[in-house]
């Protein structure tokens, strides 16, 4: 505003001065868009803006509170997946199971509900199952020296196969649920319209904290961005990357129950769960975490997620034809990494920070 | 000690010395990467405020004597003694709690952290109650500890990726100096480097020893750098110590002779019937 103020008194200074303040002018919002892109999530929020505004001014349905509501599912679940897989990515490594572990998880939660354990407990089972998912994982990957592409590539489907075997690939209805009412237990886990928006939000908000401002996040991004360095500095590398596994595994678990309450009913779809895995990861990767590790952010993943959220929502209010739908899903992504990369190459030159 | 007659293969081997203020002493240590014999029955000894400067041919064992001395792998045979005591590091931890940290030739840094992150990785400052990083006490005290030994790096929280290779090297120097170590083992540390950054590394142990609390083992490859920066000069020749002489003592002549007669040596025996072994 002062700028904007100096620019218009000039009618009585020297004629000199006046291109002088409107390069100062264009100089400061430049500083000012370069400070904003430097936030490795600059790129991937305004990419999401875009997108957003363009869906907004082309349907007068997008830009509703209903619409938001409806846009939830999409983004949410994918986020939380997209949180733990970040902390994977960073370490340089890849968990594909994580789509098996959504699948697998609420079937441990009905089987455990079953065998008459209280709802609570049945559910932290639910979790310590999928946790030793991750560890599994871990071992393999750290400890055994698998590349976790294969290890995780196996899981996913040992896991899937696991879960048709438990549940005879018949669907069940989710402990705790009441197709008729909606139970405190139930509005907590997923059926709540916010609930699973919380959920992502909390653990999104704990992820990135502990990322950015504990030891582990440091311990993270130095394995994934030099392992063998991490390792000379007495960093016990195998420890981050199983720890990192089990937390990815955990998000995992948590999302397949809060999808399985919200729908008050367990399906055993490898091919949804299949679907689920990827949007998480190009959530990750679309919210600027490198595949290759040392480089990431939680926010940007649940950014990213968002970004996707709008995109199938969008393209399903514009009425664009279901079987078109993956086609211009996967065009968008492809466009929108291309934007971000430019962005970011930008960003580099600026020159201000990593 | 002048160096012991050469043996029947022809070679000088150093056998266990001591000095009355040894802080470290290696005695008879062997390694073998399956049927790679790395290191044979090599031993040295460090004095308390000396740089010893380790010289040799590639593979000849100089990167697997300090690994083992800095706990990251461990001999096969042999015994290490550090102010005297049996020393037997089973990690890279362990030794730097008992004073011994290394400077890679890797550098052992995160290109993706700022420099203050490396300068205290795996010895961070956290608050307290909560385990948050303490960020701005390390970067405080990182910038103390650089003011210390004369290293001027404008800015800490800037990724190392950024920063050149003298101004690399320096940090992962200040960053064992800074871990309180009193024997600090540096692998090349001019490896890859201009005639000024050289300087600059060169000029900073210079200051640290002397200080005179700090023992040094630095591995290096140029004669001159040796001479100038060294007490003491060791050669390391197919996994034992051939020559052990001060470097007063000695000359870049001196050294260039004994590591040409080895490859002459090498040339006969390889045209020779096979020579009586060691």
């Amino acid at each position: 505003m002062a700028v904007e103020t100096g620019r218009q008194t000039p009618a009585t200074e020297p004629a000199e001065k006046g291109p002088g303040s409107a390069r100062a002018l264009g100089s400061g919002a430049w500083t000012l868009l370069k400070r904003f892109l430097t936030l490795r999530e600059g790129s991937v929020i305004v990419i999401t803006l875009v997108t957003a505004i363009y869906f907004a001014a082309t349907t007068d349905r997008f830009a509703t509170v209903d619409n938001f509501k409806s846009l939830l599912p999409y983004f949410a679940p994918v986020a939380i997946l997209a949180a733990g897989e970040v902390y994977l990515m960073i370490n340089g490594e890849i968990d594909l199971s994580i789509g098996a572990v959504y699948l697998f998880a609420p079937f441990m939660f009905y089987e455990f509900h079953n065998g008459g354990i209280p709802l609570i407990a049945a559910l932290v089972l639910a979790m310590v199952c999928a946790m030793a998912v991750g560890l599994i994982n871990g071992l393999f990957t750290a400890v055994v020296g698998i590349n976790s592409f294969i290890t995780t590539l196996g899981m996913l489907l040992t896991i899937e196969g696991l879960t048709l075997i438990i549940s005879h690939a018949q669907p069940v209805d989710t402990p705790g649920t009441d197709v008729a009412k909606q139970t405190t237990f139930a509005s907590i886990f997923g059926q709540g319209i916010y609930s699973q928006l919380i959920w992502a939000l909390v653990i999104v908000a704990v992820l990135q904290v502990v990322l950015s401002f504990t030891r582990w996040g440091l311990y993270t991004v130095a394995t994934g961005g030099n392992r063998l360095g991490a390792s000379e500095a007495g960093i016990k590398v195998r420890v981050v990357i199983i720890r990192n596994f089990i937390i990815c595994s955990l998000c995992a678990g948590i999302v397949g129950v809060l999808e399985s309450v919200r729908t008050s009913s367990v399906q055993p779809d490898p091919s949804g769960a299949n679907e689920v895995l990827f949007d998480a990861i190009s959530a990750a990767v679309i919210g600027g975490t490198l595949l290759a590790g040392g480089s990431g952010t939680v926010v940007g993943a649940l950014i990213g997620a968002l970004f996707l959220g709008i995109l199938r929502d969008g393209l399903i209010i514009k009425g664009v034809n279901a079987d078109y739908l993956s086609f211009y899903l996967g065009l968008a992504i492809i466009i929108a990494m291309a934007a971000n990369t430019y962005v970011g190459r930008v960003r580099k030159r600026s020159g201000v920070a990593a | 000690m002048p160096p012991d007659a050469p043996n029947t293969a022809g070679e000088h081997v150093v056998a266990p010395q001591s000095a009355a203020d040894d802080v470290l002493r290696v005695e008879h240590i062997a390694k073998r990467f399956g049927p790679v014999v790395a290191l044979r029955d090599l031993n040295l000894h460090v004095r308390k405020g000396e740089v010893l400067g380790l010289l040799g041919d590639n593979g000849a064992g100089k990167s697997t004597l300090m690994k083992i001395i800095c706990g990251f792998q461990r001999p096969d045979e042999g015994q290490m003694f550090l102010h005297g005591e049996s020393y037997e590091p089973h990690s890279v931890d362990s030794a730097r709690k008992l004073g011994i940290d290394a400077v890679y030739q890797d550098l052992a840094l995160i290109d993706e952290l700022s420099v203050f992150h490396n300068m205290f990785l795996n010895r961070e400052r956290v608050q307290s109650p909560v385990p948050f990083l303490a960020n701005r006490i390390m970067r405080k005290e990182a910038r103390e500890a650089l003011d210390d030994i004369g290293v001027n790096i404008p800015r800490l929280n800037v990724p190392v990726a950024r920063l050149s290779g003298g101004q690399r090297q320096a940090i992962a120097v200040a960053r064992t100096v800074h871990s309180e170590a009193d024997i600090l083992l540096l692998d090349e540390p001019l490896a890859a480097m201009g005639a000024k950054e050289g300087a600059l590394i060169l000029d900073l142990i210079a200051r640290i020893k002397d200080e005179g609390r700090v023992s040094m083992i630095m591995v290096l490859h140029n004669y001159v750098h040796v001479l100038t920066a060294c007490d003491r000069v060791n050669l390391i020749q197919d996994g034992v110590i051939t020559l052990d002489k001060a470097t007063a003592e000695t000359s870049v002549e001196e050294l260039t002779e004994i590591v040409v007669e080895e490859y002459r040596r090498a040339r006969r025996a390889a045209n020779a019937p096979p020579a009586t072994a060691a």
